[in-house]
């Protein structure tokens, strides 16, 4: 059975998250995936930067500090090579994972 | 995060926490934009920004702590905090740090030499497969003895052992080159000197596996040969030859004779001797004048079958256990036993055989056994005292500083981190409590083998250093779990009250640890007691004689095989002592009384033979004058005179002890002891009971024969010498006078009788004084545990104190109040106490000289030490809770 649990969730879209947008600081990657989600989903802010430090110590990602477009300086995070082999990984785990659920939500 | 930065990061705290800051506020200032963007208010705008956000103080930490270089770099500055607080509270840290240095120290310096006494195996390849051969049933009927019953053998039973090596691989035989003394060594041209000697089989150190600092060691052709050649221990080598490569192939004299030096043994090489430490070592030799035990009469190593003299040490064939192999020698080992003697009694029990593994000390060990274990007991009790002492310090000083956890708890901090914190501060203090407690107890250990002049090796082993970490790690996991309570209990809600609360619940758990540290204290005091006091009777015990004023030492004369020459050397000995300036008499005896020897007999008196088991005999060979000499008082008839010579009656003086068990209502004088076919000695004299062997044994029935009457002469003298002055200001004169006789004999061992006698008992000494230093210990301990707790209470009762007192309470009531706390506490711990001190004084009952195990005086003595710790201990803070002012403290409240 793979591991599954939120953390492993929030990883996966943050992860998912800068597989798509290339490179985000906190704040965009909170915005996105809200957005992408269609409002659906909403990151906790307080537990976001936790688990990016998490994952930066892991070596899943890589930070830099950039402007932005406003020119304010942030801490952009893009993925690692180790970090797109995990997101594969967690994109698995987490089939698995609704494919679980759903197979109890339809047992009659 | 690269690793350079990592470690930049350590000693730049402020960078990372600056990076972190920075990053949450952008966030939070892209929120207020955007916010700002869609319209509200910029109070609003940010007033939404920080809800969504949560708190940013946590969050800080929160991802502060996912950074491992932060983590390391939080433990820097957790010391560092530490190291404040120590600054701050300098008596709190040194009184934590004095009393866990005694606590660890004393532990391991009483360890060490329970190590080196008990545990320590000989530095030598295999040692667990070493044992010595024993022999629990005591030699054979008939067979001769050294006085070593249950350690020696004979030499036809060695060669036997040797042979047999299914049980075996090697048997290695050793034998002192004499009996009570070192032998005399000569090197080059220097004047002559006594070191510690054993001869030993060929196969001595290969058997062992003595690894050689130096040249070799000996070989099975060399003892077949007789070789005279010499292997040095490497302290002796150190000692005398400065190390020098060049003592190798020199010669040095042996009681006279050449031997050629081949070989240095091993650095940690002590010997195999019980307790000793052998400076040098030679192939078993032949020749009369080295007999092992420096025997001088009839008894050879080769020429007597029946003597048996020589030591064995064993390692076992591959594979063999300990049990196989005694039950595979023991036939040959029993046949070998009894060839020469014929069939064995059947009355008499068959000789068996033991193994006793060559760990720590033989023979010493299990004299030792019983006292260091009880020492370890006490020290260990005194180290429970020391770190729940320590303990309570540390929650006391945290409950003071509940306050100030309880704010940081309630500004964000985590309990995580504020345990991390408290740990960091008591790692500190055990840390350097174990530090300088190690220096103090290599210092302690090597002090304490000087005391008790054991020649062990004490030098600090992985054993040792594991049984440090772990006290270090006991008393660490005590002072980790007193803060744990702390952080985890600070209450946050109370964090702003004024007037922190004590609880009962953990003013109960305070006094439960007292109570059990004054019974702890108790035991401990009567220990001491009990020892103080057997020291007490050991010095106040009535010898018999006038030790004041006696000087002793040997003399083997050398290279006089032959009896006759030994009583002309002797003859000339006494005429040139007696007529040294200062010298008020002199006299020689066989054994030095209070030496620990005697020689034993079973008595015939008028023909009656009594055996050994009805009426013991003890008798020393004497000289001329020996009661005067000595001090002891003459009862009756006359003294041993010059004219008892080898060719007069002979004569013998007996004690009242003799007297009242063998010659009972009868005038003693004239009548026979010894073999009427055998020129009996006459009884001429009656002296008063004296001690002999030792300080603490019992009268016995007594016989002193003249010196040149009994057998031949003896291989050593003992003379003793009286004077006016101070025995050992005699010394050089008597040097002197020796020398001119013969330049290659050396005093033994010279120092006063009363020195004699006291070194009889130095291990009670030594054990009294250790006992009385951990009382005493423990003592200051729950005093200082008492007050400290006691002020505390009654910092923390001002208030209480200050409304009776205006309620008209008076204050010699308060001070009573808090001196019954005291009393009370010490009333319980004596009530708990009692029987712990029974026991211990029960268990030490073999320790103890002329005392009841139940020694009242002793019980009152640790009765009164702890009712005086505990009225000092309540005095002060008495006094400070009578003299609080009760406007002063209501105001405070």
């Amino acid at each position: 059975m793979a591991k599954n649990d939120l953390q492993g969730t929030l990883d996966l879209l943050v992860l998912k998250t800068l597989s798509q947008t290339g490179s985000l600081h906190g704040y965009g990657i909170v915005l996105h995936i809200q957005r992408a989600s269609d409002d659906l989903l909403r990151a906790e802010e307080g537990s976001l930067y936790p688990a990016l430090h998490r994952m930066e110590q892991n070596g899943w990602i890589a930070s830099d500090w950039a402007l932005t477009e406003t020119g304010r300086k942030a801490k952009y995070y893009k993925l690692t090579a180790s970090g797109r082999k995990q997101l594969q990984e967690a994109e698995k785990n987490f089939e698995q994972l609704v494919k679980g659920v759903r197979a109890i939500l339809r047992y009659a | 995060m690269s690793l350079y930065r990592r470690i930049t990061n350590l000693f730049s705290r402020s960078r990372v926490e600056r990076d972190i800051e920075d990053e949450l506020r952008a966030h939070i200032e892209m929120r207020v934009e955007d916010n700002l963007a869609a319209g509200m208010s910029p109070e609003q705008a940010r007033r939404d920004a920080l809800l969504r956000f949560g708190n940013p103080v946590g969050t800080k930490e929160r991802v502060a702590a996912m950074d491992v270089a932060l983590a390391l770099e939080n433990i820097w500055s957790d010391v560092r905090y530490g190291l404040r607080q120590v600054r701050k509270f300098p008596v709190f840290a040194a009184t934590t740090i004095l009393t866990l240095v005694l606590g660890i120290g004393a532990t391991t310096a009483i360890f060490s030499v329970m190590n080196a006494v008990l545990l320590r195996s000989l530095p030598v390849s295999n040692p667990q497969q070493l044992f010595y051969l024993n022999v629990p049933t005591q030699q054979p009927y008939g067979a001769w003895n050294t006085g070593n019953g249950d350690t020696s053998f004979s030499r036809p039973v060695f060669e036997a052992l040797r042979q047999d090596r299914r049980a075996f691989s090697e048997v290695m035989a050793f034998a002192p080159l004499s009996s009570d003394s070192k032998v005399a060594v000569r090197i080059g041209d220097d004047s002559p000197e006594e070191a510690f000697g054993d001869m030993v089989s060929g196969n001595f150190f290969t058997g062992l596996g003595v690894p050689m600092t130096r040249g070799r060691g000996f070989t099975l052709e060399e003892e077949k040969q007789h070789a005279a050649v010499a292997v040095l221990n490497y302290a002796y080598w150190t000692r005398r030859f400065s190390r020098s490569p060049s003592a190798l192939g020199q010669t040095m004299c042996i009681k006279g004779l050449p031997f050629t030096i081949i070989g240095i043994a091993g650095e940690d090489f002590p010997g195999v001797e019980p307790g000793q430490v052998t400076d040098l070592w030679i192939p078993l030799q032949r020749g009369p004048e080295l007999n092992p035990w420096g025997q001088s009469g009839d008894l050879t190593l080769y020429g007597s079958p029946d003597w048996w003299c020589l030591m064995l040490i064993a390692r076992l064939a591959p594979g063999v256990t300990a049990q196989q192999a005694v039950a595979e020698a023991t036939p040959a080992f029993q046949a070998a036993a009894y060839a020469s003697l014929g069939t064995p009694d059947p009355s008499h029990p068959k000789v068996t055989l033991a193994l006793v593994p060559a760990k720590g000390i033989q023979g010493l060990g299990d004299n030792y056994r019983e006292p260091i274990t009880i020492l370890m007991v006490l020290v260990i009790l005194v180290l429970i005292i020391a770190c729940s002492n320590v303990a309570m310090l540390i929650v006391a000083r945290n409950a003071s500083r509940q306050r100030d956890f309880s704010l940081r708890m309630a500004l964000g901090a985590r309990r995580s981190a504020l345990l991390r914190q408290l740990l960091t501060e008591s790692g500190l203090l055990v840390l350097s409590g174990t530090l300088l407690g190690w220096l103090f107890a290599l210092g302690g250990a090597r002090a304490l083998a000087a005391w008790s002049q054991l020649e062990v090796n004490l030098k600090p082993d992985r054993t040792i250093l594991l049984f440090t970490c772990i006290v270090s790690v006991f008393a660490a996991l005590v002072f980790g779990l007193a803060p744990l309570r702390t952080a985890t209990n600070a209450p946050v809600t109370s964090a702003l009250r004024a007037t922190p609360s004590t609880s009962y619940q953990r003013k109960r758990r305070g006094s439960a640890i007292l109570v059990l540290q004054v019974a702890l204290c108790f035991t401990l005091l009567t220990a001491a007691g009990l020892l103080l006091r057997t020291l007490l009777q050991y010095e106040q015990t009535n010898l018999g004689m006038r030790t004041q004023g006696l000087l002793v030492f040997g003399i083997t004369p050398q290279r006089t095989a032959d009896s006759e020459a030994r009583f002309i050397f002797y003859r000339e000995l006494l005429d040139r002592m007696r007529s040294l300036p200062g010298v008020e008499s002199t006299t020689f005896m066989d054994n030095r009384l209070g030496g620990g020897w005697s020689n034993n007999d079973e008595p015939t008196v008028d023909g009656v033979k009594y055996s050994s088991e009805q009426v013991p005999l003890r008798t020393n060979n004497v000289g001329p004058d020996f009661l005067h000499v000595l001090g002891i008082p003459l009862l009756e008839g006359r003294d041993i005179l010059d004219s008892d010579t080898q060719t007069s009656p002979r004569v013998a003086i007996v004690n009242e002890t003799f007297v009242k068990k063998l010659l009972p209502n009868t005038n003693p004088i004239g009548h026979q002891l010894g073999d009427p076919k055998d020129h009996p000695y006459t009884i001429v004299g009656v002296a008063r009971d004296s001690k002999y062997r030792s300080v603490d044994e019992k009268p016995r029935a007594m016989a002193y024969y003249p010196y040149t009457q009994n057998g031949g002469a003896f291989a050593t003298v003992q003379v003793e010498l009286r004077t006016n002055g101070d025995p050992l200001a005699l010394l050089p004169a008597v040097e002197q006078a020796v020398h001119e006789m013969d330049p290659n004999v050396p005093l033994e061992k010279p120092m006063t009788q009363a020195a004699v006698f006291e070194d009889s008992y130095s291990q009670p000494r030594l054990f009294s004084r250790l006992a009385m230093f951990f009382g005493l210990l423990a003592a200051l301990l729950v005093g200082i545990g008492l007050y400290g707790t006691l002020s505390y209470r009654i910092s923390r009762r001002s208030t209480e104190i200050g409304i009776r007192m205006a309620l008209g309470a008076q204050r010699q009531q308060v001070s009573r109040m808090v001196l019954r706390e005291s009393f009370q506490i010490a009333a319980i711990g004596i009530g708990i106490g009692i029987p712990a001190a029974l026991l211990t004084g029960h268990l030490m009952g073999s320790m103890l000289y002329a005392l009841d195990s139940f020694d009242s005086v002793s019980l009152l003595l640790a009765f009164m030490g702890v009712v005086g710790i505990s009225l000092t201990a309540g005095y002060i803070p008495a006094r400070r809770a009578a003299s609080i002012d009760p406007m002063q403290a209501l105001r405070n409240e």
